[in-house]
């Protein structure tokens, strides 16, 4: 494509300002960049649009040159065009300078490898050296403007790669010296040494001779790659950490180095070179300066912050915010060492005054104030970081700074927390001073509350009397003096117009408990005391959902029941049914009821009946704690904007039962059933309170007959449970898996649904004893039953290991219970009876030292190997 | 201490976007420094639409005022600087320095040099005070000698020439955007001494001197017990130094006759290069004696080639140049109005011009006006609901003037008469206009012997002086009235 004309550049870049993302992405975006440069060239664009070019390259160097190589591509040819111009005035030298210097700084290309940077930085540090370049590179005309230029190119190079122009110190102060232009040399000078500073102490390297070397040492030019690289492409905060000067002791140690007295005197030498003809620079740059020296000479050894004094006197009698805000940071940076308590009490006073000052404009003046709140004082008393009045900002310097209704919201805001402070420190106030600042806030709510209460009045006036009423209950949260009139005035205030009931439930939501919990007793009255057909209906309706609740039931049903034949619209209708549904939260359950079925009855809109209905369905079945839950706020967000479907989400949550992980972990412990069914006795354990515990079972296989649930009414953990007896059916005689299933209640009021792990019956388990014989005739009791297993049953011989207690104690431990005859310690009979109807007899008789023969009867094949198994793994139970 | 990007908007109430974005420039160096140092809590600069919408959103400048929006209106957002925090795309842009001033809005975004959250106190910024001096200069630029939209559009457009000599980078150089003016309309040749950066040529011709005094008197009257009337006069001193040399030393002086009242609350241009400490302390925060400091007041400087505002003061005079009353009580369906005007004998009687605006606030035009006065005459716009004394060029030999009557009022109708939350029932005010040519209400002066220059040729010195009432107010005495703090201490 051949050069665009110049009206089709300026509608193109119309076009990429309105929207640079809608640009780029559209057909002309990918090529603006390659045009733009190209461009440049043309003779056939005039210098006006050319600069145009330029000043979007300016502005959006990364739109048109997206990454690293297109950037270096960009700056290359910026160069090259800037080269190629005809050695006569041309308003496009400085211009291009800059592009090209934004272009690398901004593309991310500036560094040691990049071509285009290492033409830039020789070029740039001889404009501002003011060298001769050749070839009439610059006409004399341009020289000065370039040199400037060429020095605020460095500076920003320097700003994003700092400790570049290290080694270019010693030539820097020496251009000052002599007749380079001031400013843009203080300034370049200022920052460079600020940032060598820092990154020499972080190495613990000293200055050497930089500060004196006219060229550098590390020859390759003076720009400083490896100081650049030991600064870890780390940028320098202008003031780290202010809040913590005070305080800091870890940043003080971090930046106290030690320089060799001849480093110290030439680095004092320079800080006193550039505030010596700081008045030369405009106020801009001269509180630039003093930000980067104040917090450079922080904490440095050998150069005393005495070097600013002379400054300060001129400097406190501007107006100008840049240098006055520069005076408070070199006083944070310096503190005591440089601001004795008079220049503080000084400082204070020029600052009070500046705050208030009617030849400065509104926004100084707010400024000032934020300034006033937060004045690093010499010795602070407060809390970090909080807005408080100084110590030496009494009652009346204050005079003047107090808030008044003529004064616009921001301006009486501002005032007004001063306002508050003075209150709050004021507790011991003087009776019959007058006139107190509490009566005096006092008074100035009230006007504020008469301007919200204003029919026409804009949103605004409400606005700030509700800001106001909040930062007042923030400031002197806990004094009934204030707060009791600030309660019936707002209450008084909704009376008057009730339409701000948005305000008062926003407030009622960001306030303490302490304020809240009145205003919304008051509040209340205030609405349930007029029922009946009103215009504020709406409002009211809106004001009682927030502040309904157990107190004073009957007053606000028979206001709702008022005012339920005058909804007649969907919106009032939802409005109604919303009090209705936070008195269901508030747990009111009697005269609701006969609402509720009122309303579901005869609402007009079918929605507002089918609300009407699902809270009396769920007033008359769920219980109060659950019914809270269940109307709470939805714990998920809403898909939808809509509330409905966030109140659906919400019982969703709270009427579904949740799956949750195990809150109740289950044990078996010991069995001893003693009646004519094997009971397993379990050990519950709670990690959380858990309320209306169902602990549901299911035996794998149906070897039983179907498990009851069993119930707790609650467990806490720390809290030892009662076991719970979980009789089993077998149905037949053999151990079993059980599925356990817990379902329970949490203290939330969220059913919950967990799966535990399995519970296993062991064969032990199922055992019970035979009833004892009439008589005591062990011996042919036990005869008759092992004589019945055959011819049916089974027989068998087991080796049962013994181990170190013996036989007895094995059968004390395990067997005690169905013992039918013993003569200890060698002889045992054992019968038993395997629910539902088997028997397991043994005889342990003539044990050795390691075991136990055992011969054993059952009428159950089935059983033979479980018992077995089991008499084989006794010695192991042990 | 560098700002991301500014803008400057005009604000159009009534149509669809409330606003139009009339310049804008946005600094990648320091963006991209702004991305490093804000680190997780970086919110990149939005493109102007999505700033413009927010923006007026935030300073309550769209139309939609009308329904409650709780990231506006909720009370717990309070702004107490002109410092703003901007909600775009689900993220907050912080901080955003922006005013409105004759529907235009400033705005910038000042680099803040660490993380973002949680929020460092705006005082530990070095990028705000820039921010705003910088805005200040752009409106100082826009606004002096301007007088209609095409020169304010001729002025947006060499914005961005100028602010690539002002602030090429992001970093302001110099607030005053007309010495970068100078300097691209006529390169300055190199200088064998040192030239400050504020000042980018010479003078050449007849060296003169010229000072001017304006002072503002304003007053709040209430003609009630237990209420302090309260008055205060605030200063400008404006010169114009057309002297040869490069850094021409000058002293100028203010002075004041024997019973003068001295000049407090001294803020300076900063080219003063020292400032006597008397000066410095002289305070109206401290309670007023004898000993108070009462000039001549000495300011030694280096001028700039243009016009600059030497110093500004305040000062409490004894009594205020206009006393009052004015009691309003409504009768029925009309009020009745009383108005008393006293000129203080030491006041100069020789007005540019005079009179009191008495408007009526919250009502229907009027309909219905008898009256009486015993000097000047009254002008009625009954639309406006405003009632207008001229009272001309002198007060009476008597000293004392008098208006009284009564006024009836139509129908409200809101389009045409203006409404305003302070003066509600009773409550009204008289405001009072009045401008006094060579006079001072302090007696401040300048003269010949006033200025000193230390530099080749005699100037001529011209001295000009005048006396303007701002903020003139005297209220209702039979109303409620809003006072001030300083009203209590009696």
């Amino acid at each position: 494509m051949g050069p665009l004309s110049r009206d089709a550049w300026a509608q193109r870049l119309g076009a990429f300002r309105a929207s640079p993302s809608a640009f780029m992405a559209g057909p002309e975006g990918e090529d603006l960049g390659r045009d733009l440069l190209g461009d440049l060239r043309s003779e056939k664009l005039n210098e006006q649009t050319k600069v145009s070019l330029l000043a979007l390259s300016l502005e959006y160097p990364a739109q048109l040159w997206p990454d690293v190589s297109a950037a270096e591509v960009a700056a290359t040819s910026l160069l090259d065009t800037l080269v190629l111009l005809p050695p006569r005035p041309s308003a496009l030298r400085r211009p291009l300078l800059l592009a090209a210097t934004t272009a690398l700084a901004a593309g991310g290309a500036l560094g040691p490898t990049s071509g285009a940077s290492c033409r830039l930085l020789p070029l740039l540090l001889g404009l501002a050296a003011g060298s001769d370049l050749g070839r009439g590179f610059v006409p004399a005309s341009e020289q000065r403007p370039l040199q400037a230029t060429a020095c605020e190119c460095l500076r920003e190079l320097e700003s994003c790669k700092p400790g570049l122009l290290g080694g270019s110190l010693g030539l820097l102060r020496g251009l000052l010296g002599q007749e380079g232009p001031v400013q843009p040399l203080s300034l370049l000078l200022a920052l460079a040494l600020r940032n060598t500073l820092v990154l020499q102490s972080r190495v613990g390297a000293g200055l050497g001779g930089l500060l004196t070397d006219k060229v550098s040492p590390t020859g390759g030019g003076p720009w400083d790659w490896t100081l650049v690289e030991e600064g870890d492409g780390r940028l320098q905060p202008q003031a780290p950490s202010w809040p913590a000067a005070e305080e800091g002791e870890g940043e003080r140690s971090l930046t106290a180095r030690e320089h060799s007295p001849e480093e110290a005197r030439e680095l004092r030498a320079a800080v006193i070179q550039l505030l010596d003809t700081s008045y030369l620079l405009t106020p801009v740059a001269q509180a630039q300066l003093l930000w980067l020296l104040g917090w450079a000479l922080r904490g440095l050894q050998g150069q005393p912050p005495a070097l600013f004094k002379p400054q300060l006197v001129r400097l406190l009698g501007t107006a100008q915010l840049t240098l006055l805000h520069a005076v408070l940071a070199l006083k944070a940076a310096f503190g005591e060492a440089l601001f004795t308590a008079q220049d503080e009490a000084l400082l204070l006073r020029r600052l009070t005054l500046a705050a208030q000052h009617p030849a400065l404009p509104p926004p100084t003046h707010l400024f000032y104030l934020h300034c006033l709140l937060s004045f690093p004082e010499n010795w602070p008393l407060g809390p970090e970081g909080e807005e408080a009045a100084p110590l030496l900002l009494g009652p009346q310097l204050c005079r003047g700074l107090l808030p008044s209704l003529l004064h616009d919201p921001m301006a009486l805001l501002a005032r007004l927390h001063l306002l508050c402070l003075l209150c709050a420190e004021d507790e011991e106030e003087e009776k019959g001073q007058l006139p107190s600042p509490r009566h005096y806030l006092e008074e100035l709510l009230a006007g504020l509350r008469q301007r919200a209460a204003l029919d026409e009045g804009p949103r605004a006036l409400a606005t700030v009397c509700f800001q106001a009423s909040y930062l007042v209950t923030r400031c002197l949260a806990g004094q009934p003096t204030v707060l009791t009139p600030l309660i019936h005035g707002l209450a008084q205030l909704y009376r008057v117009r009730p339409m701000l009931a948005s305000h008062f439930v926003d407030f009622l939501d960001q306030v303490d408990s302490e304020l809240r919990e009145p205003l919304k007793v008051v509040l209340r009255q205030e609405v349930v005391s007029r029922p009946g057909r009103d215009e504020a209906l709406c409002w009211h309706l809106k004001m009682l959902a927030k502040v309904a609740d157990g107190d004073a039931q009957s007053a606000t049903l028979n206001f709702l029941q008022a005012a339920a034949a005058h909804c007649t619209n969907w919106d009032l209708q939802q409005g109604l049914l919303r009090v209705c549904r936070a008195l269901l939260r508030a747990g009111v359950r009697g005269g609701l009821v006969d609402l509720l079925q009122v309303l579901a009855r005869q609402l007009e809109d079918p929605d507002g009946r089918d609300h009407a209905r699902l809270y009396y369905i769920l007033l008359a079945h769920l219980a109060g704690p659950k019914l809270g839950v269940a109307l709470g706020p939805s714990l998920a967000p809403p898909a939808l904007a809509s509330s409905l479907v966030a109140e659906n989400q919400g019982f969703v949550a709270a009427l579904m039962v949740q799956e949750a992980p195990a809150l109740v972990r289950l044990s078996v412990g010991s069995h001893g059933g003693k009646g004519p069914l094997p009971v397993l006795k379990l050990q519950p354990e709670a990690l959380e309170p858990i309320y209306s515990l169902e602990l549901r079972f299911r035996v794998e296989g149906q070897l039983y007959a179907p498990l009851e649930a069993v119930h707790v009414p609650c467990l806490c953990p720390g809290r030892p449970a009662r076991p719970l007896l979980l009789p089993l059916q077998p149905r037949c005689p053999a151990p079993a898996r059980l599925d356990v299933h817990a379902l329970y209640t949490t203290s939330t009021g969220l059913t919950c649904h967990a799966h535990l792990p399995p519970l296993f019956v062991n064969f032990a388990d199922l055992f019970l004893p035979f009833p004892k014989p009439p008589g005591g005739a062990g011996l042919g009791f036990f005869e008759e039953l092992w004589d019945s297993c055959l011819p049916e049953g089974a027989e068998s011989r087991v080796w049962c290991p013994l181990g170190p207690q013996g036989l007895e104690g094995l059968v004390s431990h395990h067997l005690e219970p169905f013992v039918v005859v013993a003569q200890p310690p060698t002889s045992y009979y054992v019968a038993i009876h395997l629910p539902p109807n088997s028997k397991l007899l043994l005889r342990l008789e003539a044990a050795l030292a390691d075991g136990v023969p055992v011969a054993l009867r059952t009428d159950d094949w089935a059983v033979l190997p479980l018992a077995g198994d089991y008499l084989r793994g006794l010695a192991a139970a042990l | 201490m560098a700002q991301r990007a500014v803008w400057l908007i005009s604000h159009e109430p009534g149509t669809p976007l409330c606003g139009t974005v009339r310049f804008s420039r946005r600094y990648p160096t320091v963006e991209k420094r702004a991305r490093v140092f804000n680190g997780a809590s970086y919110v990149p600069i939005p493109e102007d639409g999505p700033f413009l919408k927010a923006l007026l959103f935030e300073l309550r400048l769209l139309d939609d005022d009308k329904d409650f929006v709780e990231s506006r209106d909720s009370c717990s957002r309070i702004n107490k600087t002109s410092i703003y925090g901007l909600l775009i795309g689900g993220e907050e842009l912080w901080p955003v320095v922006a005013f409105l001033k004759n529907d235009i809005i400033y705005a910038c975004v000042p680099l803040v040099e660490q993380t973002l959250s949680p929020r460092p106190p705006l005082i530990s910024v070095s990028g705000v005070s820039q921010g705003f001096e910088f805005l200040f200069g752009i409106q100082d630029f826009l606004y002096s000698g301007q007088k209609n939209d095409s020169e304010l559009n001729t002025k947006l457009s060499q914005l961005p020439d100028l602010l690539l000599q002002a602030c090429p980078f992001g970093t302001l150089l110099d607030a005053n955007l007309k010495n970068s003016l100078d300097n691209t309309n006529f390169a300055s040749v190199t200088q064998p001494q040192k030239q400050p950066a504020w000042k980018t040529g010479t003078y050449k011709g007849k060296p003169q001197v010229s000072i001017s005094i304006t002072e503002k008197v304003k007053s709040m009257q209430y003609d009630k017990q237990g209420i302090a009337d309260t008055w205060q006069v605030v200063g400008t001193v404006t010169c114009k130094c057309d002297l040869e040399g490069i850094m021409p030393n000058v002293t100028i002086s203010l002075n004041l006759p024997t019973n003068g009242s001295p000049l407090q609350d001294i803020l300076v241009h900063p080219c003063v290069t020292s400032l006597d400490s008397a000066i410095l302390t002289s305070s109206s925060i401290d309670a007023m004696d004898d000993s108070a400091f009462s000039g001549p007041y000495k300011f030694p400087l280096t001028p700039p080639l243009e016009s600059f505002n030497l110093c500004y003061y305040t000062s409490q005079v004894p009594v205020p140049p206009i006393l009052g009353f004015y009691q309003m009580k409504e009768e029925e369906v009309q009020l009745r109005i009383t108005i008393n005007l006293k000129l203080h004998e030491s006041v100069k009687n020789n007005f540019e011009f005079c009179e009191a605006h008495i408007p009526f606030y919250n009502r229907g035009p009027i309909t219905h006006l008898e009256y009486k006065t015993s000097f000047g005459q009254l002008e009625v716009f009954r639309e406006k609901s405003l009632l207008i004394w001229i009272i001309g060029q002198k007060f009476p030999k008597s000293m004392e003037i008098s208006l009284s009557g009564t006024v009836t009022f139509g129908a409200k109708s809101h389009e045409k008469q203006p409404f305003d939350p302070i003066c509600i029932g009773e409550t009204a005010y008289l405001k009072l206009h009045f401008r006094i040519l060579d006079y001072t209400l302090t007696g401040c002066y300048a003269d010949q012997h006033s200025v000193q220059v230390f530099a080749s040729g005699k100037p001529k010195i011209s001295a000009y002086r005048k006396l303007i009432s701002s903020d003139y107010y005297i209220w209702n005495s039979k109303a409620p009235a809003p006072v001030t703090y300083g009203s209590l201490l009696l």
